[in-house]
């Protein structure tokens, strides 16, 4: 049997560029176990302060209960933190260009989340916005990725956000922003979790 | 004519190394003994010796209670691995080499 351990040899010019497309290759086909979870978190955290907010004003009709909104960031950014603090075994090009584009986006996003939660943008169609944005981030992700679901399920989300933004109707424009996310971030999330689990298993 | 192949990258391991690390913004030694398949004993001599020709960077740090070694890829190694693969093409294709000449 042939030894497929790298040692100290010298090889011949075939041998090495052989050896430099294999390595390569191997280091960008890499997939992660859990590597949708992001996805999953931040969808999730959407989802349930979507209905957390929607119930409460219902129940209520006290548009503090608006604040519930921050239960996004309170879920999503101990899980980055988190996340941060795991080891990394390698860090790519497109990771880097991924946490740039999520940056960008995240922080626009809360900053005009924050700005009509407060009321100083109060006619602003906040809800259409995020989706827009998010929508974005994640069909860029996708693109960037190659990774399909996320493309699909991005335009799926944005489409969604259009009737968010046409419908007058408070039970619809909650709804139709819950489900947004659930196109966005919940059903990608899902598949690349299995689909990471399946190759993982493989190997 | 046939160009000089660097004898530090033309080495199995040490061109293994350069490979990953020339694809990536950066890696860990684990992952590096994982692709390579060798020793960590024998993969510390041969990323000491890239460190020492300047071809990369090591970073030893703490993630959490974990100890960390973190190799990324200095320019000089860039361009080195880059006259590398134009020495391979020049023993491979040396005629379309003689032309661009």
């Amino acid at each position: 049997m042939e030894d497929s351990r790298m040692q100290d040899k010298t090889l011949n010019e075939k041998e090495s560029l052989a050896l430099i497309a294999q390595m390569i290759q191997n280091t960008q086909k890499r997939f992660e176990r859990g590597t949708g979870a992001n996805m999953l978190v931040w969808g999730y955290a959407t989802v349930f302060a979507t209905f957390s907010v929607w119930l409460a004003l219902r129940l209520t009709g006290n548009p503090n209960w608006n604040f519930l909104w921050f239960l996004i960031p309170l879920i999503g950014y101990p899980y980055i933190l988190f996340q941060s603090r795991q080891p990394k075994l390698v860090k790519t090009y497109i990771d880097k260009v991924i946490k740039y584009i999520w940056m960008v986006v995240g922080i626009t996003g809360f900053f005009l989340s924050a700005a009509t939660i407060f009321n100083f943008m109060w006619a602003f169609p906040i809800l259409f916005v995020v989706i827009l944005m998010m929508g974005m981030g994640s069909m860029l992700t996708g693109l960037v990725t190659e990774f399909k679901p996320s493309v699909i399920g991005s335009f799926a989300g944005m489409l969604i956000g259009f009737v968010n933004y046409l419908v007058p109707d408070y039970d619809i424009k909650m709804l139709t922003f819950a489900l947004a996310f659930i196109c966005i971030d919940v059903i990608p999330g899902h598949i690349l979790n299995y689909r990471a689990k399946k190759r993982c298993s493989k190997s | 004519m046939f160009k000089e192949l660097n004898p530090i990258l033309h080495s199995e391991l040490r061109l293994g190394v350069m490979s990953i690390l020339i694809s990536v913004e950066s890696a860990d030694f684990t992952y590096i003994r994982k692709q390579t398949g060798t020793t960590a004993g024998n993969l510390s001599v041969q990323i000491e010796k890239l460190k020492e020709a300047g071809y990369i960077d090591v970073t030893k740090s703490f993630k959490g209670k974990m100890p960390c070694t973190t190799c990324k890829i200095t320019q000089q190694g860039i361009e080195a691995f880059q006259q590398y693969i134009d020495a391979l093409q020049s023993y491979l294709h040396p005629e379309q080499h003689k032309k661009e000449e």
